[in-house]
């Protein structure tokens, strides 16, 4: 479920070294007993840590990094994907969106895996995200990956067409107290404070708090929508380097919000988590690492529904050279959730209360054929679910770096999309006669997915393509079932999928960067043989056919920082939402080192435009401009 | 007033409180220490083996004492290293690594003229550094530093820089006109 990631772990072992030199940084002394790479990899102002072997990776891989995310000028999450061309993001109203790779979007999008510092961000209702409700301090995160393509082998059901990897930095890299505030139209006001300290020489804590409010977007009669929110949400991060190289954390964090409806009351959300993660260092070449989590999640919906979910999970994974060629990963999972559903006449989840069980294991053989020049890598995950038993998911992936400049990578992967909730236990209305049934025997979608990539760096300018062609078998249709207007959930839907992915980066100057990032993509989606669907797709995705984002980061001087992000989206057809263009811009201005000013613009090009949404549903989303001011001491 | 001053006084004490994070230059003074077991100098003839092995730095001094403390009683053989500040190009004597300052950028063409064939490792972090045909030029990238290494300069002054340190480093060539 929720186990390993080879580029996590070769960040890991990147920065492994790096504790030593970390405890007394001050020390020219600890600094010289670095090697050449380490000294390179030593921060100078603050962190990002980028995968070393980003480039050589066999698998459509962008890094957001913490940079990235401060000079975008993004205040949420979701807003800071946008700067990862292979996702599509879509804004749907005031908290919630719709984020995939490779398409299939929609608000209840079912195939991407996300991750928040190793703990999987998930609904066992639809197997899918609630955004609104995922948060962190965006200053504290190091980097976020994003892998668009099946990551299942390593990663899990659920990561069919990606996996999205938020990672915070470490507790020893968020020294000192930081403050921020700002507000302005559509962000009416947010405010964060965190502080970062040390517990004796190899322990380093922080807490957070941080809150916001937001403005409603507009219906399609230019009347405010009922969707505005304000949330709270604190925590902590505590890192223990202890002797030998072993290294504890502990994270926790804790949210509440309001968020008004059309209907009377406010939908109440809450929840927080608890995660434990211990690196043990056998030898230099191999490493054992655990976590565990629990996290809790209520969502009230008055008048409609309301869920209480409590999850567990533990993970253990190895990792070791063999000898000089192969490098091995295995690891085993087991996740428990205890989901707890108050129903609607209108809606039901049926049975209210279950307890649902995974065990997996999973091993991955990167085999240097070539050392440095060739590598293969073969692996498979079981997994075992309540739904449908043993589900297997295999992957081998070849890359081929045949100069330092240039690699080329190939892959096939199965990979499926498990039962959730929505699929077997969902009753519309709570009664017979049902309009909508969850289908008793629904099965897992399954996906065979063929990719080909190539990454070329020239100097200052670094390119790279993926493309990609995936069949998809047994997608979520809807079957008529004997009744007045009855459908029931099947798998009677098959599909493809195709398409290309390319970014571009190129550094002018030391203090000028472009970066531009372009996506193609055709999903047809048709009811295979004995399936009586007629929605061709129209509930699985809503997916514009190309994307464009041009980027550029401008330095001027050591005060001023100018950003512009420009994107274009096409239409999403089966929606009727046209196609649109924007853009986003910051100026920041650091006249001290310690603060930092920033005015930031989103969706500049117009008054209000649309994202996302079935006709009925539309909500325009309005131009917004926020100041903020941050404060390190 | 007294107040007013106190505050002022409390508060840039407050906003210039040192990040807890290394200085650029520090990391860039340890990596200028590094460069000495990375390159090889020809060898002088009859050359005292205890002969100082000197850091020179030409323009305003960025390092403050981080050069100075990183190589205090360090030796490479039986050399011990040694700190120089040098204002003028003329003052540049017995030098082995020389880091020119920011503050020289506008006449980094004329320097680097005077210093040709000088067998004397050019080092800067001004911009285009590396292609305007100094030696190795820091790069800040990400909040890292990087190197990257003009090995046509390095060869035509018969200074060799070992491949362990070409390995990490981004290579350059001056443009031909």
């Amino acid at each position: 479920m929720n186990p390993t990631r080879t580029l996590f772990l070769i960040v890991l072992l990147a920065v492994a070294a790096r504790p030593a030199a970390a405890q007394q940084r001050d020390s020219a002394e600890a600094l010289k007993r670095l090697t050449l790479d380490q000294l390179m990899n030593v921060e100078v102002m603050s962190v990002s840590r980028r995968p070393e072997r980003l480039f050589e990776t066999p698998s459509a891989i962008q890094v957001i990094t913490q940079d990235d995310i401060r000079r975008s000028g993004a205040t949420s999450l979701p807003e800071a994907l946008r700067l990862a061309s292979n996702l599509q993001v879509a804004q749907v109203d005031a908290r919630q969106w719709a984020i995939s790779a490779r398409g299939l979007n929609s608000t209840t999008a079912n195939k991407l895996l996300v991750l928040i510092d190793g703990r999987t961000v998930y609904t066992p209702l639809f197997s899918g995200v609630f955004w609104d409700v995922q948060d962190v301090l965006l200053t504290d995160i190091d980097r976020i990956e994003v892998i668009s393509g099946p990551g299942a082998t390593l990663w899990g059901s659920n990561a069919v067409n990606g996996v999205i990897n938020v990672i915070t930095k470490d507790a020893k890299d968020t020294r000192g107290l930081l403050v921020t505030g700002g507000g302005g139209t559509e962000l009416a006001g947010f405010g964060s404070a965190r502080y970062g300290g040390e517990l004796g020489a190899h322990t380093h804590y922080r807490i957070y708090g941080k809150g916001f409010s937001r403005d409603p977007t507009l219906l399609p009669n230019g009347q405010a929508a009922a969707d505005a929110w304000h949330m709270g949400q604190g925590g902590l991060r505590l890192d223990w380097d202890a002797s030998a190289g072993n290294r504890l954390s502990l994270l926790s964090d804790w949210y509440d919000g309001r968020i008004v409806q059309a209907s009377p009351g406010h939908i109440g959300v809450s929840g927080g988590n608890v995660v434990a993660k211990w690196a043990h260092p056998i030898s230099a070449t191999s490493e054992v690492t655990a976590q565990a989590y629990y996290d809790r999640t209520h969502r009230n919906i008055p008048g409609t529904f309301g869920e209480d979910l409590d999850s567990y999970d533990i993970d253990v994974q190895h990792r070791a050279a063999l000898g000089a060629r192969h490098h091995v990963v295995w690891g085993l999972g087991y996740r428990l959730i205890n989901d707890r559903v108050q129903n609607s006449a209108g809606l039901a989840f049926l049975p209210p209360h279950v307890a649902r069980q995974w065990f997996t294991a999973f091993a991955q053989d990167e085999i240097a054929l070539v050392p440095e020049r060739f590598h293969v890598t073969l692996g498979a995950k079981i997994e075992h679910n309540d739904y449908t038993g043993f589900e297997i998911q295999p992957s081998g992936r070849v890359n081929w770096t045949f100069s330092p400049s240039r690699t080329l990578w190939a892959a096939i992967s199965r990979a499926v999309r498990t039962p959730s909730r929505i699929d077997r236990e969902l009753f519309i209305p709570r009664q017979p006669p049902y309009f909508l049934a969850g289908g008793p025997n629904f099965r897992s979608e399954n996906e065979l997915a063929y990719e080909l990539g190539y990454r070329h760096q020239q100097g200052a300018l670094v390119l790279s393509f993926a493309t990609f062609y995936s069949h998809y078998h047994g997608l979520r249709s809807l079957e008529p079932v004997p009744g007045p207007d009855s459908l029931e959930i099947g798998n009677g839907q098959d599909g493809e999928s195709y398409g290309g992915e390319a970014t571009a980066t190129y550094r002018i100057t030391d203090n000028w960067q472009l970066r531009a990032g372009y996506t193609e993509l055709r999903i047809h989606i048709w009811p295979n043989p004995g399936s009586a669907d007629t929605t061709r797709g129209a509930t699985e995705s809503h997916t514009p056919d190309r994307q464009l984002s041009l980027r550029s980061s401008l330095s001027l001087g050591a005060q001023w920082s100018l950003d512009g992000g420009f994107r274009y989206i096409s239409e999403i057809v089966n929606q009727q939402v046209p196609a649109y263009t924007e853009l986003d811009a910051r100026l920041g201005w650091q006249p001290l080192a310690a603060l930092e000013l920033s005015l930031a613009g989103r969706n500049l090009l117009h008054d209000r435009h649309t994202e996302f949404g079935t006709p009925t549903a539309l909500r325009r989303i309005e131009r917004g401009v926020y100041g903020m001011a941050q404060w390190h001491f | 007033m007294a107040l007013l001053r106190a505050v002022s006084v409390l508060a840039s004490a407050l906003l210039f409180v040192q990040s807890p994070r290394a200085s650029e230059y520090q990391v860039k003074a340890v990596f200028l220490f590094n460069f000495a077991q990375f390159v090889d100098w020809p060898t002088v003839p009859a050359q005292d083996p205890r002969t100082p092995l000197l850091i020179g730095i030409l323009g305003d001094d960025p390092f403050g004492a981080f050069l100075d403390e990183t190589v205090r009683g360090e030796h490479l053989g039986l050399r011990p290293f040694e700190v120089h500040r040098y204002h003028e190009l003329t003052d540049i004597e017995g030098c082995n690594i020389l880091f020119i300052s920011r503050s020289e950028n506008e006449r980094v063409g004329q320097i680097l003229a005077a210093l040709h064939n000088r067998t004397i490792l050019t080092v800067s972090d001004g911009e285009d550094f590396a292609k305007r045909g100094g030696m190795i030029q820091f790069v800040n990238d990400k909040n890292r530093i990087r190197l990257r290494i003009n090995l046509e300069a390095a060869q035509a002054a018969n200074v060799t820089i070992s491949s362990k340190l070409l390995r990490v480093a981004e290579i350059v060539r001056t443009p031909r006109r």
